[in-house]
């Protein structure tokens, strides 16, 4: 059986076939999920945003124009979703319950620790110095990298969903990584030891 | 230098494959020849490798096949997604959120497709968006409206069959803390690891501020909902305080997430003792016309979660029902009714109502309100069940808004600024496009704009009528002056100069609700919980003219009890309203208000003087002795009030005779009796005696008379609902205990 394409799949939805929709939603679920979770850090706020895609995805299917590609405007909606969410935290810091934001990754390494073979400990160390690492990133250049190395998208398409120029795009994820080389300098010297 | 930074530049987009050829030569020559730039590229290569250890995580199982099954078909354009049915599956409480999250979304489109609006989404994508400014929202608040009540049926569920184990260790200080500090830090690391999801929202341990608070918190909030569907890593992240409880699937039709409780604020309530007639013959207090606590409470059980014990105030519940007291005559804006009979959940015992009912006055005779709405639009606002039901409230309400009312309106976040200019209520369309315009972004500096919202209301007070400023917020005063005090002042300040204060809650998670009644309260106001739209159309149109007109102020109440009839007594509820038997003739002393048609109950379980229960008391005076006056009264109310202009107040007062204690009670008694009950089996009250939520269901069931807009069967909708999810330990006695 021929493979559609998303664009193939998301007009075939326009035109009120369900079936297509779930294909959709096999396709982006996982992907979508993943790239809020590193975005914004949280679980829960990412299954929020998948959620949220999917609902636009479904209320406002006509939205899409058959021209663009389909990932990236899918992206550019979760991207909407997740800035929004990023705003929102961003002033929601409450005078009764302030959240140490830097904080909160502190806390992944406490789940117990001890009973793990050595080196789980160094792979579990060096995913958390990752996950920190990311997190301090600015938005901008956190998000760029995170289209880029994770999602895997061209700069285009990255461009397109942060609505910015090509240039800026290549930018972004160099002082992204450049910040990144810096901060994991000494988890990374552990490869090379390896 | 700059070459260098070029070059680097040039080599991260070498290994993303994004050069052209010709700079793609180039970097592979300079690889081929340049160390320092080899070193560069291995570098980034090995960059790319490391942050490939934070690999791909999974979707809760949940979430998928919720989404994927339930929600993403077809159903929910057509909006049939809403017929309820009940699933048994074992666990799986965080599809409850994700169901709620789209329900809500799903819900608002819905009603949004309906009126041709596509506001928000298309909003969310920056295309599309028209404004729509000439809906028929009459008619669309009702199709709207009933979308949700239709739904809401009763879930039936058997409480016990997913529930494996259920452990409750003795809670200590600290540890409900401690517990959640941990499941958070945990989860997200261990998904990583076993692919064990742990629901974030499901530690409800919340913010107690007080020591014995914590306590309290953690019998019965600590419901640690433990999903674990896939059976496989199932070990428990809560070690100390775990309940594990049965979750429940059923699509409920409401405006909201599970309620994530962690920021919000309970005050401790300590209920009123018995008290005994002899030593303290005069209870005294202020009404309390409030009902957000009765919201409150069925926003937690329709997110299938028992509400935390502080969170029940049972006048608030109690007060939520209007009751059928008779009209006042006369020239007293309202009518007192007493009722004494037995007791249902201690026979021995007598229960007292006194109620009030408020004249009612028609659309005509309303005097003109001016009305100022402050509504918070900062960015914790814009979720669905917040700023967008409030829109959906406000537009039902301009409907009801007559040529001689004013309506402005001020908003703030980051900046207060206004909206509307006072605008006369025939002016519909031009009120109707501000509300449309409102969305949510930004801090919010509430002090600001109270200051402004009392500064509009004031240059167009109008003597003799309605002067209010009805403040709309999920409670996050956080920029600006966030100091409690400084807003109380404020609100005080205005209050006497005949301006009242309003407050409409809305949202979850963020929401401080004992800032919010404190506020209210300061400003002669009322305090609403909005939840639904239903609720929203209860307050604002419904009851318009009792939220909105004070008939009434400083309302007290001072019942003497006669110690020849009465061994003890205690108030049901009003913890927060008590006042000092002094108050009562204490005209400088600020207590409720009371509204066009509002009806006001409370109750007294009474400890008749034959009685041989003993009461905790004190020695008998040595250098005087109480003379009791027989007398076969068994109480007198004394009711003080003032008229909301007037500073003086006015005393009533009227006697009830131990004689007349009936054996049937009216409906009235009936109703305010279950709906107590319920209240005390909530916050397990340890004055609940034989309570049973049997017991209460069928008092309620036949107490509920004509209940026109179906709130009474509401609450006897959330009877069943909070009997299936109550996990605390039923004694044989019928009671609850959580030892």
């Amino acid at each position: 059986m021929e493979v559609k394409t998303d664009e193939i799949l998301i007009s075939e939805y326009q035109q009120g076939n369900a079936q297509a929709l779930e294909e959709l939603f096999g396709r982006y679920k996982k992907a979508i999920f993943n790239y809020a979770l590193r975005l914004l850090g949280d679980r829960a706020d990412a299954e929020d945003i998948v959620a949220e895609s999917f609902m636009i995805l479904v209320t406002n299917k006509m939205a899409y124009q058959p021209q663009a590609k389909f990932s990236t405007w899918f992206y550019r909606v979760a991207h909407n979703m997740a800035i929004s969410r990023i705003r929102r935290r961003k002033y929601s810091v409450s005078m009764w319950f302030k959240k140490n934001d830097g904080d909160d990754f502190e806390e992944w390494d406490v789940a117990d620790t001890k009973d793990l073979p050595q080196e789980e400990l160094i792979k579990k160390e060096k995913n958390l110095a990752v996950r920190k690492a990311i997190q301090k990133l600015p938005e901008d250049q956190k998000e760029a990298l995170i289209l880029r190395e994770y999602q895997e998208l061209s700069y285009h398409e990255i461009s397109v969903i942060l609505d910015c120029s090509l240039e800026n795009v290549k930018i972004l994820i160099f002082r992204a990584r450049e910040a990144l080389r810096t901060e994991l300098a000494s988890v990374m010297s552990e490869d090379s030891h390896e | 230098m700059n070459n260098r930074e070029d070059l680097k530049q040039l080599i991260s987009a070498y290994i993303d494959g994004e050069t052209t050829p010709e700079e793609k030569e180039r970097v592979e020559t300079l690889l081929a020849t340049d160390a320092e730039a080899k070193k560069y590229y291995n570098n980034l290569k090995n960059l790319s490798s490391s942050l490939r250890t934070w690999s791909n995580e999974a979707l809760s199982p949940d979430l998928e096949q919720k989404l994927n099954k339930d929600y993403l078909s077809q159903k929910i354009e057509e909006g049939r997604a809403m017929k309820a049915k009940t699933k048994r599956t074992v666990a799986v409480a965080s599809t409850v959120l994700i169901a709620l999250v789209v329900f809500s979304v799903s819900l608002d489109v819905y009603k949004r497709n309906v009126q041709g609006r596509l506001k928000s989404a298309t909003d969310e994508i920056g295309e599309q968006y028209q404004p729509a400014q000439s809906q028929p929202v009459a008619t669309t608040a009702q199709t709207t409206v009933s979308a949700p009540i239709t739904a809401v049926t009763p879930v039936t569920v058997t409480a016990s069959a997913p529930v494996p184990t259920v452990q409750q260790s003795a809670p200590s200080n600290g540890i409900v803390k401690s517990a959640r500090a941990r499941t958070e830090g945990v989860m997200l690391a261990k998904a990583v690891e076993t692919k064990q999801y742990e629901p974030y929202y499901m530690d409800q341990s919340y913010n107690v501020n007080k020591a014995e608070g914590a306590t309290r918190s953690a019998k019965s909030v600590t419901l640690g909902f433990q999903a674990d569907s896939s059976a496989k890593g199932g070990r428990m992240l809560y070690d100390q305080v775990q309940v594990v409880a049965p979750a429940f699937v059923g699509p409920t039709v409401y405006y909201g997430q599970p309620v994530d409780t962690n920021t919000e604020q309970y005050d401790q309530i300590n209920e009123n003792e018995y008290q005994e007639a002899m030593q303290n013959p005069l209870s005294t207090f202020s009404i309390d016309v409030d009902t957000a606590s009765y919201s409150n409470i069925r926003r937690f059980l329709e997110s299938n979660q028992m509400p935390p014990e502080d969170s029940v105030r049972i006048e608030e519940m109690i007060n939520y029902f209007s009751y059928e007291y008779p009209e006042p005559t006369g020239e007293d804006p309202f009518s007192i009714t007493t009722e004494v009979a037995a007791c249902p959940w201690n026979t021995t015992h007598k229960l007292a109502l006194i109620g009030l009912q408020g004249k009612r006055l028609k659309g005509t005779e309303m005097p003109s309100s001016n009305l100022v709405f402050l509504i918070d639009v900062s960015g914790s606002m814009q979720d669905q069940n917040k700023l967008p039901l409030l829109q959906q409230a406000f537009r039902m309400m301009v409907q009801q808004l007559r040529a001689e009312d004013t309506v402005s309106i001020v908003v703030y976040a980051g900046a207060a600024g206004q909206v509307l200019e006072p605008t006369s209520g025939d002016q519909k369309q031009k009120i109707l496009s501000a509300i449309n315009s409102l969305s949510a972004g930004g801090s919010t500096a509430g002090a600001e704009g109270i200051q402004m919202a009392y500064e509009l209301a004031k240059k167009n007070y109008i003597k003799g009528g309605n002067n209010r400023v009805v403040l709309a917020t999920d409670g996050d005063f956080n920029v600006g002056v966030s100091n409690d005090g400084e807003l109380v002042r404020i609100i005080e300040e205005k209050r006497k100069e005949g301006i009242f204060l309003t407050i409409l809650g809305v949202g979850m998670g963020n929401y401080k609700d004992s800032k919010m009644q404190k506020l209210a309260d300061k400003g002669n106001g009322n305090y609403y919980y909005i939840d639904t739209l239903k609720e929203a159309k209860k307050v604002l149109v419904q009851e318009l003219g009792s939220a909105l007109f004070t008939i009434a102020k400083d309302v007290k109440i001072q019942v003497e009890f006669n110690p020849s009839q009465v061994k003890a007594y205690r108030l049901v509820g009003y913890e927060k309203r008590m006042l000092n038997k002094e108050d009562f003739n204490d005209d400088t002393k600020d207590a409720g208000e009371l509204g066009i048609g509002h009806t006001v109950t409370a109750l007294y379980e009474i400890i008749p003087a034959d009685s041989k229960e003993p009461v905790a008391s004190v020695d008998a005076l040595k250098y005087q002795t109480t003379q009791v006056k027989t007398s076969e009264d068994l109480l007198t109310v004394k009711l003080r009030y003032k008229k909301p202009e007037e500073n003086e107040s006015k005393l009533l007062s009227r006697v009830v005779s131990a004689k007349e204690v009936v054996t049937q009670m009216s409906n009235n008694l009936s109703w305010a009796s279950a709906v107590s009950e319920f209240g005390m089996i909530l916050r397990n009250s340890k004055f609940k005696a034989s309570s049973s939520y049997a017991d209460t269901l069928t008092r309620a069931q036949a107490s509920k008379g004509e209940d026109k807009f179906g709130y009474r069967q509401e609450m006897i909708d959330l009877i069943q609902k909070a009997e299936s999810l109550d996990v605390r330990v039923t004694t044989p006695g019928g009671g609850i205990s959580t030892k």
